[in-house]
């Protein structure tokens, strides 16, 4: 009996142990991606620009032609 | 406030005087006078000297409180004084306090047999505070160009008196503005057996403002008239409040002057209880409200209030909107007439009770952008009951007359609901809706922390095609739509049903599964589904839409379609001839139009050439697919048919003669694309001429 | 398939719970959120032109971007009394669309249990791009950048 009742127990802890593992397991938010992503929204919101070509570029590039 | 407090304060003192000095044939008077004490006002070693030809009666006040504020070493002086027998005068008197000057000079008169008083204080700014005692019961206060601002350390204080709570709000916001204002004081007497005031006061070029700026007013004229009866249970007064001038932005409602208050009711020491009062209010017929108001903290304790013949055109955009969705303000109009009951029993919304007449609301659409546009979403005129109660579920009933929903008109109906603490469970539904209905059973709203969200099921009762294109101006189709979902389920964004909407066309049938609206009021209003076409008859669907002739059946898949503003964003539909021995033929006007979609000058040359003597040409299948993405259709033809050279057929001939219509070009901009179908579509339409 | 011999049944099924489980935990999103949906072009448009009306109210203090991805009323005294309940609407259409933005990126990428962590990134981002002078919430109370 006290053999059972030790692999009843062993069997309840790996299956809680499995489940738990099992419940962590979702796809997590990738917060990098979302970061980036906001980025480009509020890039676009605001008008905001940071890679703007310095404006002396484009005169160059007319008086070269 | 400050009419007050400079009563009660002189009140006191000249009592004082007046106990003292009940004597004749004045030479030269020294008195001194103990402590006096009244709730807010400490004075303590008071010493009044006056000697006859000398330069004057002297007061000296060794401290004195008033609320918050003391003062040390008070000594009023007059550099003109006469004391005409009986009578005290002063004129251009001087109050120091320790070694400083107040800006304000004083002129008295005083009559020791009487006790008769009068004194006039002129302030520096040009104000002046009149106080008169007729040596009787009356003490008269006027105050004249009073600036509130100049007093409002003393305002603080007083009112800290009042409701510490309340003087420390006071503080915060910088009031600013002109009294005048007369107050008189009747004591208990001959006159009448309780104490009374009278207090007439006019506030001109008020401001105030909290830091925030969430509650404040500028340009404020009021004027008040208010008399108070003394009696054992409290002040019982009666009074007239009008918003004679500015205007108010307490957050999120911006008021202009108008509103009168003519209201009655008794003060006491632990609250303010407005026993009958009417506002008068800009859109309203009637509105009258009973309040108590706790003074320590101050809060509305209890509250009823009744509203008849409001005049929604007006309340909505003034009160409705601001109060409960001001996200819509620039969208949400109303109309008609509503009456309002509501009770606030210990600070908690006990009942509220709406009646509707006549009334309408309508929600301008919007397009992608932002701005407003379409026709929108509107109920009325309806007219109805809807109460609402804290403790018990109530019934609420509204005959809705009509409306519509963008082009569609909405015909009468009835919305029976089981109102329940922030539950809303509607009886059926029916809104008829061409010849047909919409039907929703069973829904129930629950309004949570997130907003509404709830469940329920809709029917569309068959409706006739031919109905509904024609108030949709779309080409006229004839066919049945109706739709059966059992479960719709609505939270706060979304609105997603269950089951199936199913039109029977074109000898056919298409059905929409999995429908969900998102954002359905917002500029991100969209709608998706999965739609289903079996056995749509070609000749029936280009003689509709003017694309010369085909004869035949497709069916079609439309996986992921996606509408905004109800032009289709995204989609994956496939085309492709239905299954099953029937004549298949297109006509050269149908070869041309497909050609012209694909935008080639090939078919030019098929006019011209041999194929232009046929009328009709055989087909052995048609087959499409379009993947819409980012605005671009990417093409293919019938499926397995790709072509070694890069080409796909939409079209393989087969009998005679045959005719194949094979595409290159995978990627098409799906606007241009529209556009060409239009152009198509409007130049068959047209009678041609040759 | 008889339990007596070899691997019990109730093992092998932990096994493959485990396997899949271990296989599960790779599983982690990667690369770009979609966020090219006609649902998020539209709020973006939108919320563009309103950006013209408010650059001046963040520049003036009148508005301030709050803590939870919101933008907030936070000095009306900066805006002429009569304009403060227009500015009041502004900023709850701002908020409605913000909100559903935080909703449609979750959705866009079918992840709908995803919009607080949306909104909280976003949050982040719009304090940490806001231009000096404006006027951000931290640590529940309001300072300037």
């Amino acid at each position: 009996m006290p053999f059972f009742r030790i692999r009843s127990l062993l069997l309840a802890g790996s299956l809680a142990l499995a489940a738990s593992a099992c419940v962590t397991i979702n796809i997590y938010f990738p917060a990098a991606a979302a970061e980036k992503a906001a980025d480009r929204i509020i890039d676009e919101v605001w008008q905001t620009h940071e890679n703007q070509p310095p404006q002396a570029a484009p005169a160059e590039q007319g008086a070269g032609q | 406030m400050a009419a007050r407090i400079a009563a009660r304060c002189c009140w006191l003192v000249l009592l004082a005087l007046a106990w003292v000095l009940p004597v004749q044939g004045i030479e030269r008077i020294r008195l001194s006078i103990g402590d006096i004490r009244a709730p807010g006002l400490s004075v303590q070693g008071v010493e009044l000297q006056f000697a006859a030809g000398s330069k004057g009666p002297e007061l000296r006040i060794a401290h004195l409180a008033l609320g918050e504020r003391a003062w040390r070493g008070l000594h009023l002086s007059c550099p003109e004084a006469d004391a005409a027998f009986p009578e005290i005068r002063c004129r251009r008197g001087e109050i120091r306090v320790g070694a400083k000057r107040l800006p304000l000079r004083i002129d008295f008169r005083f009559d020791p047999l009487t006790s008769a008083f009068d004194a006039a204080l002129r302030l520096s700014s040009g104000s002046t505070v009149d106080i008169r005692h007729d040596g009787g019961n009356l003490v008269e206060v006027v105050l004249t160009r009073f600036e509130i601002g100049e007093l409002s350390g003393d305002l603080a204080g007083f009112a800290a008196q009042v409701s510490p709570a309340l003087a420390a709000e006071l503080a915060q916001y910088a009031a600013k503005g002109t009294v005048d204002a007369r107050l008189a004081w009747r004591q208990a007497g001959d006159a009448g057996p309780h104490e009374k005031l009278q207090l007439q006061a006019r506030l001109s070029g008020g401001s105030f403002s909290s830091p925030d700026g969430l509650q404040a007013a500028e340009g404020l004229a009021l004027s008040l008239d208010l008399t108070a009866r003394a009696l054992a249970a409290g002040w019982d007064w009666q009074g007239r409040l009008a918003w004679e001038g500015g205007e108010a932005y307490l957050h999120p409602l911006y008021l202009r002057s108008g509103p009168v208050l003519q209201a009655e009711g008794r003060l006491n020491d632990d609250e303010l209880v407005l026993r009958m009062a009417t506002l008068k209010l800009e859109g309203v017929d009637q509105f009258a409200l009973t309040a108590r108001i706790a003074r320590e903290p101050p809060s509305l304790q209890d509250l009823t209030l009744s509203l008849a013949g409001g005049d929604l055109a007006i309340l909505g955009p003034h009160w409705i909107t601001p109060a409960l969705v001001p996200a819509l303000a620039d969208r949400l109009r109303f109309a008609g007439h509503v009456g309002a009951g509501a009770e606030i029993r210990d600070g908690q919304l006990l009942s509220l009770d709406l009646v509707f007449d006549g009334a309408g609301v309508s929600l301008a659409g919007v397009d992608e952008g932002g701005e407003v546009r379409g026709r929108g979403l509107a109920f009325g005129p309806l007219s109805g009951h809807l109460p609402w109660s804290a403790t018990a579920p109530t019934r609420a009933s509204l005959q809705v007359q009509g409306g519509y929903w963008e082009a569609l008109s909405l015909g009468a109906f009835d919305v029976d609901a089981l109102l329940d603490g922030g539950q809303i469970a509607f009886g059926q539904i029916r809104i008829p809706l061409l010849d047909g209905a919409l039907v929703l059973d069973g829904l129930a709203l629950e309004h949570g922390a997130e907003g509404w969200r709830g469940q329920g099921g809709v029917v569309v009762e068959p409706l006739s095609m031919a109905l509904l294109t024609e108030a949709l101006g779309w080409p006229s189709m004839s066919g049945i739509l109706s739709a059966s979902m059992p479960g719709m389920r609505v939270s706060t964004g979304e609105i997603s049903l269950d089951g199936a909407l199913v039109v029977s066309v074109f000898d056919g049938y298409l059905q929409a599964t999995g429908l969900r609206v998102s954002e359905p009021f917002g500029v991100a209003s969209n709608l998706r589904a999965d739609i289903e076409a079996r056995h749509l008859d070609l000749a029936q669907l280009t003689d509709t839409f003017s694309f010369g002739s085909i004869s035949g059946y497709v069916d079609a898949d439309v996986k992921g379609l996606e509408l905004a503003g109800w032009r289709p964003v995204a989609f994956d539909l496939r085309l492709a001839s239905s299954p099953g021995s029937y004549r298949r033929r297109i006509s050269q006007r149908a070869v041309q139009n497909i050609g012209a979609l694909g935008g080639g000058g090939a078919i030019a040359a098929l006019q011209r050439g041999v194929l232009s003597v046929f009328d009709t040409f055989g087909y052995r299948e048609l087959g499409f697919h379009c993947v819409l993405v980012n605005g671009i259709c990417e093409m293919n033809g019938i499926a397995g048919r790709g072509r070694p050279d890069g080409g796909f057929p939409i079209v393989r001939g087969g009998g005679i003669p045959a005719l194949d219509v094979i595409g290159y070009n995978r990627r098409v901009d799906w606007q241009e694309l529209v556009d060409r179908l239009q152009r198509v579509i409007e130049n068959n339409a047209a009678p041609e001429l040759h | 398939m008889n339990a007596r011999h070899g691997v019990p049944g109730w093992m092998r099924w932990l096994m493959a719970g485990l396997l899949g489980c271990m296989m599960a935990f790779a599983v982690q999103a990667q690369g770009n959120l979609e966020i090219d949906t006609p649902a998020i072009s539209a709020l973006k448009s939108s919320m563009q032109k309103r950006h013209g009306q408010l650059a001046p109210l963040y520049a003036s203090g009148a508005i301030g971007l709050a803590a939870d991805g919101s933008i907030a009323l936070r000095d009306a005294s900066a805006v002429p009394l009569a304009q403060r309940g227009s500015v009041n609407a502004l900023v709850a259409a701002e908020n409605a669309d913000r909100s559903a933005l935080y909703r449609e990126v979750a959705r866009a990428n079918q992840h709908p249990e995803w919009e607080a962590d949306v909104r909280s990134t976003f949050a982040q981002r719009w304090i940490d791009r806001a231009p000096a002078g404006w006027w951000v919430q931290r640590g529940g109370s309001w300072v300037k950048k």
